[in-house]
């Protein structure tokens, strides 16, 4: 019993210390100048294609379900002009960002994992490196970047789309004039709003990047071991950014609220 | 060429490898045999790097290459080629791009010159008009030659292949192996291969090596493999051609 304790402990402070040096790695890399621009364009364009429609989707619908609630609650206090300002706000200091990390951990973080981890399970990975490329460069890396630089793009399409949907809901639902709407939503959102919000998503992009990156670097299994490291990427990486977000967020107001 | 020297290696709490110590001498092809799991794809592996010794020393071209950081090795394998028992080829790339991606990675051949060397490689392993096809589309012999093509796309000095028979006919792994003795001939490369064939590697090979127990077993040529008088040697060359 205590035996398999020891060796339960010791696996996972050995892969808590193999992902660190991961990371270690790819920031050394990316340091170091080691980026194949041209790879990391077509990652970028393979994580936004893979994930913009849902983002739009969902922030559409958020908008509109915040407008529809607020509304309603709003109404009660007679505060149903502050609308815009419960939309906008919720949307780009919260829900924006944590949303969109977790549709994108879901969707481009789990194919991230998927391919790296089919790549390792047909020792395309091995082979890699066999022919003298490092595999963190040539595969790792440009994921990672991509996924850096798609996040906080996809974040501020979530919030235009966050804010649309809750427009349309205001506008046609709750009748309040659409440019009154425009005019509170911008007054309401200052510099630091929107940062606060915006800072943490290049940390929950680098948490998903990681999780997602290291897990498939390091499948093993066949197609078993496929499904299991990337269903535990995206669950792992849900937990991250739930978790680091509370913790962002509490750094940040104490700072900045 | 190659020098391998008291080689130890445990994997997973379990000896695998003992004491393994052996030379190929430049221009040789070198097959080792074995019962599955015997370590034969471990030792090979070791041979470019792809894992460090726990004990011992991996010599290749006079550098022991247990030694190396991992950017130096990355180095020394440019003048190596592994095939893969299932041929590892990146499934995201056709097989032109395939071929191409070491002298893409490594040389700064034009496209002109890449391509005309694609397609002499390709020629070599007598795999010509598959250019624009994915691995998908290959069969297991196929995906073989093209890993092969893609392993000497560079002139490889040193040619390791992994089971290059594995999961073939007997007309495809005679073939294979004839392409692989062929093809070691040609462009001058110090072969070492691990297999399970032992007719085509009795039939191929300039020198054998037989693992078993984590230790070298036997080694020598062809025949004198057949005039072994250890008893595992025997019985393993006999149950293999029965």
């Amino acid at each position: 019993m205590t035996d398999r304790l020891l060796k339960s402990v010791y696996a996972h402070l050995h892969s808590t210390g193999e992902a660190i040096f991961f990371l270690g790695n790819i920031c050394s890399l990316i340091a170091r100048g080691r980026v194949r621009w041209g790879a990391v364009l077509d990652q970028m364009y393979e994580q936004g294609v893979q994930t913009t429609v849902i983002v739009i989707l969902t922030s559409l619908a958020t908008g509109a379900v915040l407008g529809l609630q607020g509304s309603i609650t709003l109404q009660r206090f007679g505060a149903k002009e502050f609308i815009a300002r419960l939309v906008a706000l919720s949307l780009i200091r919260e829900l924006s960002p944590v949303f969109t990390s977790l549709i994108f951990s879901g969707k481009a973080g789990a194919g991230m994992t998927a391919e790296l981890g089919t790549m390792a399970t047909h020792d395309q990975i091995l082979a890699t490196r066999a022919m003298g490329v490092d595999p963190l460069e040539y595969l790792v890396v440009p994921r990672f970047l991509a996924c850096f630089l798609v996040l906080p793009v996809l974040v501020i399409i979530s919030e235009f789309f966050g804010i649309a949907g809750g427009y349309l809901i205001a506008v046609t639902q709750a009748h309040t004039p659409g440019p009154f709407y425009i005019h509170e939503t911008l007054e309401a959102v200052g510099y630091v709003d929107f940062f606060s919000g915006f800072i943490k998503v290049f940390f929950f992009a680098v948490i998903i990047a990681w999780i997602c990156s290291y897990q498939g670097f390091f499948t093993r299994g066949g197609a078993v071991g496929v499904g299991r490291f990337t269903t535990k990427a995206v669950a792992y990486s849900y937990i991250a950014v739930i978790i680091s977000n509370t913790v962002l967020t509490k750094i940040i107001l104490t700072f900045w609220g | 060429m190659i020098k391998v020297e008291g080689l130890y290696k445990q994997l997973g709490g379990q000896q695998v490898l003992e004491n393994i110590s052996f030379n190929v001498a430049r221009g040789e092809i070198l097959a080792v045999l074995g019962l599955s799991g015997a370590g034969k794809t471990v030792l090979l592996k070791h041979l470019i790097g792809l894992i460090r010794p726990d004990r011992g020393e991996v010599i290749i071209n006079g550098v022991d290459i247990g030694s190396l950081s991992e950017e130096k090795l990355l180095k020394v394998r440019h003048d190596m080629g592994y095939l893969f028992q299932e041929g590892a080829l990146y499934d995201f790339m056709d097989i032109y791009d395939n071929v191409a991606f070491p002298l893409r990675e490594h040389t700064r051949l034009s496209k002109v010159e890449v391509a005309a060397r694609v397609r002499e490689v390709l020629k070599l392993v007598d795999l010509q008009g598959v250019e624009s096809k994915i691995p998908g589309e290959l069969s297991g012999g196929m995906k073989k030659r093209v890993g092969l093509a893609r392993a000497i796309v560079l002139g490889a000095k040193v040619l390791l292949c992994d089971e290059p028979t594995s999961g073939l006919d007997p007309i495809r792994s005679r073939d294979i192996s004839d392409l692989i003795c062929h093809v070691s001939r040609q462009i001058g490369s110090t072969t070492v291969m691990t297999s399970h064939d032992v007719g085509n590697a009795l039939r191929i090979a300039t020198r054998l090596l037989i693992i078993n127990e984590c230790r070298i077993a036997a080694e020598g040529t062809a025949r004198q493999l057949k005039e072994s008088k250890e008893p595992f040697v025997q019985e393993f060359l006999q149950a293999a051609t029965s």
